[in-house]
């Protein structure tokens, strides 16, 4: 009996840890936490090498097929400018000059929050998304080898520099501010009004033409992504799909986990009818005496449910408890690590051990009722 | 209340010649609550399958037996629990207790099966009256046999019931003791306005009888 009890208890735990660790790692990917980080965003682009190069457009077919990928959320299209531009400071204490290329791409990519990112011919200035990356070289190794003071990021977005335009009617400059820094893509961003307008101006008018594009999806690490890009010769930056990796383990996990556990289920279920079973059957000359005495079928069936049912019921409960320690305790190992995962165990685990405690409930009461009955 | 047997035979004793001049086999016959009927005969003769075929544990019968109208045969496991809980109840000869629980035990799970109607604590009064109060905590396996009849006189007593059925049930009392026996059952069924069927070898003065038939 203790034996079938253990194995109940194990068999449980380990199909509850099963769920558990999915539903962490749902939470991961889709928390409040980690939201519209780096993670949900991917650049997508044509791998280089010596049989494509200069020919890495997408083209419709492959844009649309994307855009059907059950990982993706929304696409958005990255319009390169087609123009010579240069940006230099209109600053003596702070001079640079430099050729530049911009990208623009749908707004809703954007995740700059509170800033008006459109532009007008007649506005005040351009504005510009830089990278932080290319922020980071600044502070760290630009400014360090050229003797120059470092910036913060409030301090960058408060230069105004000339940005010029070289086109076939001659260059057009204009005053630009970087307006933000993002993890997200990249990439110089100007409003996609600009790039419009640059190319147009530079006499580039084939505006379908696309190299680049970034999805939106919900979950990165999804393998039917990996698959895909190697698949279609794409790339993205492989870091971003790095959780595809931990996927692949962790469903194996899971898939392990939660198998074992059903075989142990199965096992114990089918050592508690066999007990059930001889535990009637050694005691065939009591039950006989108690119903002559006058128990009935019902009052039989209440007390060995008694005998039986609590026990078990103890294995599931234990099994839960186990899995309430291990996930605190798991939450504040990954809190040193900076990964938030929550404190208490999910709901759909409390209701698939309530689901087993009706399971069991079940199989008990069958077993009793057909060893009364016969 | 009663019991109603109507051509009543018992198969195993149904080519047996003295169940032709049996005041019960093959005749109809009626037992009414609050009679006190006594039932006499010598071995052989089916007292203890009479007791049985009245209680519901056998079947194996020719004619009909029927309790309040409805055929015992008939009754479910359900309504037979109702009727041994409720209705009847019983002292066998072969006295079927517990052995590995003690007297106490024995007698305390019969008046629990139901919703009790005798105070725990009347179990130590009865157990005195009886002598077997020593005992009461003993296992009823290392009960000596008059002892254990007496507890599973006492056992009887922890239920309602219109009838009292008992086999032989003072087979191993001395007088003094068969007496006290008596006198508590006969308190027992009058507080109950029950009925007593009592099966022995020999006519005795234990109750005052209203039926002695010779079975």
């Amino acid at each position: 009996m203790i034996t079938a009890r253990l194995g109940l208890g194990m068999a449980v735990f380990l199909l509850l840890t099963a769920v558990q660790i999915q539903t962490n790692y749902h939470y991961l990917l889709n928390g409040s936490n980690s939201k519209d980080s780096i993670a949900d965003f991917l650049v997508i682009n044509k791998k280089l090498d010596n049989n494509n190069l200069g020919n890495t457009e997408l083209n419709q077919k492959l844009i649309s097929e994307i855009a059907k990928q059950p990982f993706t959320q929304s696409i958005g299209l990255l319009s390169p400018s087609r123009f010579k531009a240069s940006i230099e400071s209109i600053s003596n204490q702070f001079p640079f000059y430099t050729d530049i290329s911009f990208e623009s791409v749908p707004n809703n990519f954007i995740d700059i929050k509170d800033i008006q990112f459109t532009w007008e011919p007649n506005d005040a200035y351009v504005p510009v998304i830089v990278p932080n990356m290319f922020l980071d070289i600044y502070n760290f190794q630009f400014s360090l080898s050229q003797n120059l003071p470092q910036l913060t990021p409030s301090i960058v977005k408060m230069v105004v520099f000339k940005l010029t335009v070289h086109g076939k009617n001659g260059p057009v400059s204009f005053n630009a501010k970087i307006v933000g820094l993002s993890d997200r893509i990249s990439s110089m961003l100007v409003p996609t009004e600009f790039i419009e307008w640059g190319n147009k101006y530079a006499g580039y008018n084939a505006s379908s033409n696309f190299s680049r594009l970034v999805i939106k999806t919900n979950d990165p690490s999804n393998p039917l992504l990996a698959e895909f890009l190697e698949k279609n010769n794409l790339s993205t930056n492989t870091d971003k799909l790095r959780y595809s990796k931990y996927r692949k383990v962790i469903d194996a996990v899971v898939s392990i986990s939660g198998f074992t556990g059903l075989i142990m289920l199965v096992f114990a279920i089918i050592i508690f009818t066999l007990f059930i079973q001889i535990t009637i059957a050694n005691c065939r000359q009591e039950i006989i005496l108690l119903i002559t005495l006058g128990a009935s079928p019902n009052q039989l069936y209440k007390f060995l449910m008694r005998q039986f049912y609590p026990g078990n019921l103890l294995s599931i409960l234990f099994a839960l408890l186990l899995l309430i320690v291990l996930q605190i305790t798991l939450k504040t190992t990954l809190d040193k690590q900076m990964i938030l995962i929550p404190t208490f165990i999910s709901v759909y685990t409390i209701c698939i051990a309530f689901t087993l405690s009706i399971l069991v409930w079940i199989v008990t009461k069958n077993a009793i009722k057909k060893h009364i009955d016969s | 209340m009663n019991f109603n047997l109507i051509n009543l035979v018992p198969e195993i004793l149904a080519e047996r010649p003295s169940t032709s001049i049996s005041d019960i086999w093959g005749k109809t016959i009626q037992f009414n609550k609050g009679e006190f009927i006594k039932i006499t005969a010598p071995s052989g003769t089916g007292k203890t399958t009479l007791v049985h075929i009245l209680y519901g544990l056998r079947k194996d019968y020719k004619g009909s037996i029927q309790f309040q109208g409805k055929e015992i045969i008939s009754a479910n496991p359900t309504e037979i629990a109702i009727l041994r809980q409720l209705h009847w109840s019983i002292v066998f000869q072969d006295l079927r207790l517990f052995p590995t629980l003690t007297a106490r035990e024995n007698i305390e799970l019969k008046r629990v099966l139901q919703p009790p109607i005798v105070k725990a604590a009347e179990i130590d009064s009865m157990a005195h009256q009886l002598g077997v109060f020593a005992v009461l905590d003993q296992k009823a396996v290392h009960c000596s046999f008059g002892e254990q009849q007496r507890i599973c006189i006492i056992r009887a007593l922890m239920q309602p019931f219109d009838f009292l059925i008992m086999d032989e049930p003072f087979s191993h009392l001395d007088n003094v003791n068969k007496k006290m026996a008596a006198k508590l059952i006969q308190e027992e069924c009058k507080k109950r306005g029950a009925g007593l069927i009592i099966t022995d070898l020999d006519k005795d003065e234990h109750f005052d009888y209203q039926i002695n038939l010779n079975l």
